[in-house]
């Protein structure tokens, strides 16, 4: 049941957008990156219950690791986007240490502190300079891969597809295996899960740098798909959206990242085509998420998935080697 | 030498003095009772012990080893498992999945084996679930494998807290007012599982209760808290003619 509405999406992902005009196919391709920050916060949010409002800072960081190296210095595409997300995870665990002593409110002021501050500083037209030598943005080109040029919108696009495929993929496997049963425990109750031998420090600073190097994958994808990196892409308020967006959606589902990714890029554009004018989209986005929060608290997947839990049919369990049990009380 | 030595540990939080030059010993296989009126101490003790709480003098050690300083997920490595007086459960995971945690605490695969789902990472899974499912069986939690431990009534709450600190194999188990909440029959069952434990588990333990029936039946040996100063020990019987502990619990009563 899983398995075929997933392997349906998945054919509808593919095989849509090749009808669809090279603008579009563009757009697709966005779609499948904001994806990756929405499968990001799915982590971080969905698994351990940390707020993020930075995960665009996280991306610049592979967005600008991939831009300076391979436009500014001549890297290799394939060198420079593992660079980018290992910085963007180192940067992802050093935002955690504080976050350690923080929750709910509080951490959310802090990944805004962040967010604020890349904007301000890290993205400032001089720091950008220095990093860039001089004061033409970056155009990093389209990478190949195994000899085929990437470069056709379409190519693109599949390439794109199938790294944020396999990344659910990932994302997916730990979180049915002890990760994820880890991660869920500390959200639940941290003091209990340190006695019981979780190491809770480590296993939250691991999902912060594991959900950093995602938006960091995400952003090195993005200054190759559209050719240039610039700051406003990587800003605050495209942290907040997406934030916003993950919640609607339900953080504490993989697929949400899918949905996610296509509604915050075609979202505006089919605005784009009714009366109201793709500035709405904000708007409505704050609107579903009030809408969502009263309705569905738990994000719109998460509450389908329940819905239709009932369909699936469930493995018999396994019994335990016959043994005097104790009365159930 | 006891298993746990707890020497003068002292604690105060502001102006209350929860914990005054406390010192016991605890031997290896022994369960050991801690009873005493509300606010006597108890479990700040446990929070010491399990490293909730860091005493502001004394010294704590297990098996010869000091415990102050070290964090608590060390302290349950060493083989020290706990439960909670008000009940925390991993309460959106299942029953199964709850008795899982301590045992994925010590697997040593990490989350790359699980994300590429390496053959050693779905061995571990199984033999992990495998352990869940006997420990389960044990004690009679078979039923509700698979339901979300916070939808359970408070006497099943308690038995999967239970499970899940024998998961961890613990050399010692605290257990912190493990009847509370408890109807007559549930805790006439606990007091007969808790010698099954021992037996099986070859634990040592260390119970905490206010329902004095339930410690008098189970402990080798009782120490009578009241505040914040051992006051009596001896065995169940000794304590309970005690007229300094007699008091202790009647003071309680008029004061309520």
């Amino acid at each position: 049941m899983r398995r075929t509405a997933v392997a349906i999406l998945v054919l509808i992902a593919v095989v849509v957008p090749a009808a669809l005009s090279s603008f579009e196919r563009i757009l697709a391709a966005q779609a499948a990156i904001a994806g990756l920050i929405v499968l990001s916060l799915v982590v971080l949010t969905g698994f351990v219950g940390q707020v993020s409002f930075c995960q665009y800072s996280f991306a610049a960081i592979g967005a600008f690791s991939v831009g300076s190296l391979v436009a500014g210095h001549h890297w290799n595409f394939w060198a420079a986007l593992p660079v980018g997300v290992l910085a963007a995870a180192v940067v992802g665990v050093l935002v955690g240490i504080p976050a350690l002593r923080l929750s709910g409110l509080f951490l959310a002021i802090l990944t805004v502190a962040v967010a604020l501050l890349f904007d301000r500083y890290v993205f400032a037209s001089n720091t950008f300079n220095f990093f860039s030598g001089g004061i033409t943005p970056w155009r990093p080109p389209r990478p190949t891969l195994f000899g085929l040029h990437l470069t056709g919108a379409y190519t693109f696009y599949l390439f794109v597809l199938g790294v944020f495929l396999l990344a659910t993929l990932l994302v997916w496997n730990l979180r049915t295996a002890k990760a994820g049963r880890v991660l869920r425990a500390i959200r639940d109750s941290e003091v209990a899960a340190s006695t019981v031998g979780l190491d809770v420090t480590a296993w939250k600073l691991a999902a912060f740098g594991l959900s950093a190097a995602l938006a960091g994958l995400a952003g090195g994808l993005q200054a190759v798909s559209i050719n240039s990196v610039s700051a406003a892409s990587y800003d605050f308020q495209h942290s907040l959206q997406v934030a916003a967006i993950a919640i609607v959606w339900g953080v504490g589902a993989v697929a949400s990242a899918g949905f996610g990714g296509a509604f915050l890029v075609y979202g505006p554009e089919v605005l784009r085509h009714t009366p109201l004018s793709n500035q709405w989209f904000p708007a409505i986005v704050g609107l579903a998420l009030i809408v969502q929060l009263v309705f569905t608290p738990d994000g719109i997947v998460v509450d389908a998935e329940r819905r239709f839990r009932h369909l699936v049919p469930v493995s018999e369990p396994r019994t335990a080697p016959a043994e005097q049990p104790v009365g159930v009380g | 030498m006891g298993m746990l030595e707890v020497k003068e540990a002292s604690v105060r939080f502001g102006g209350v003095q929860a914990l005054q030059d406390v010192s016991f010993e605890l031997n290896r296989g022994e369960i050991l009772g801690l009873i005493g009126p509300n606010g006597a101490g108890k479990t700040t003790l446990f929070n010491c012990i399990s490293g909730v709480v860091e005493p502001d003098r004394g010294r704590i050690a297990f098996e010869g080893k000091e415990l102050r300083g070290l964090p608590i997920h060390r302290r349950a490595r060493l083989g020290l498992a706990r439960t909670f007086q008000n009940l925390r459960l991993f309460s959106s995971l299942t029953v199964r999945e709850n008795l899982m945690v301590p045992i994925d605490a010590f697997a040593l695969r990490g989350m790359l084996a699980d994300a590429l789902r390496l053959p050693r990472a779905r061995f571990e899974e199984h033999r992990a679930d495998e352990r869940a499912r006997a420990m389960l069986h044990f004690l009679g939690l078979s039923e509700v494998a698979d339901t979300p431990a916070g939808d359970l009534s408070v006497g099943l709450q308690r038995r999967v807290e239970l499970g899940r600190a024998l998961c961890l194999e613990p050399k010692l188990l605290l257990l912190d007012e493990p009847g509370a909440g408890l109807d007559a029959r549930e805790t006439a069952e606990l007091a007969e599982l808790l010698p099954r434990i021992r037996e099986r588990f070859n634990v040592t333990m260390l119970l905490v209760d206010h329902d004095m029936a339930l410690v008098m039946r189970v402990c080798d040996w009782i120490y009578v808290l009241d505040f914040g100063r051992i006051i009596a020990d001896g065995r169940p019987e000794e304590v309970r003619d005690n007229p300094l502990v007699i008091r202790a619990y009647l003071g309680e009563e008029l004061i309520a």
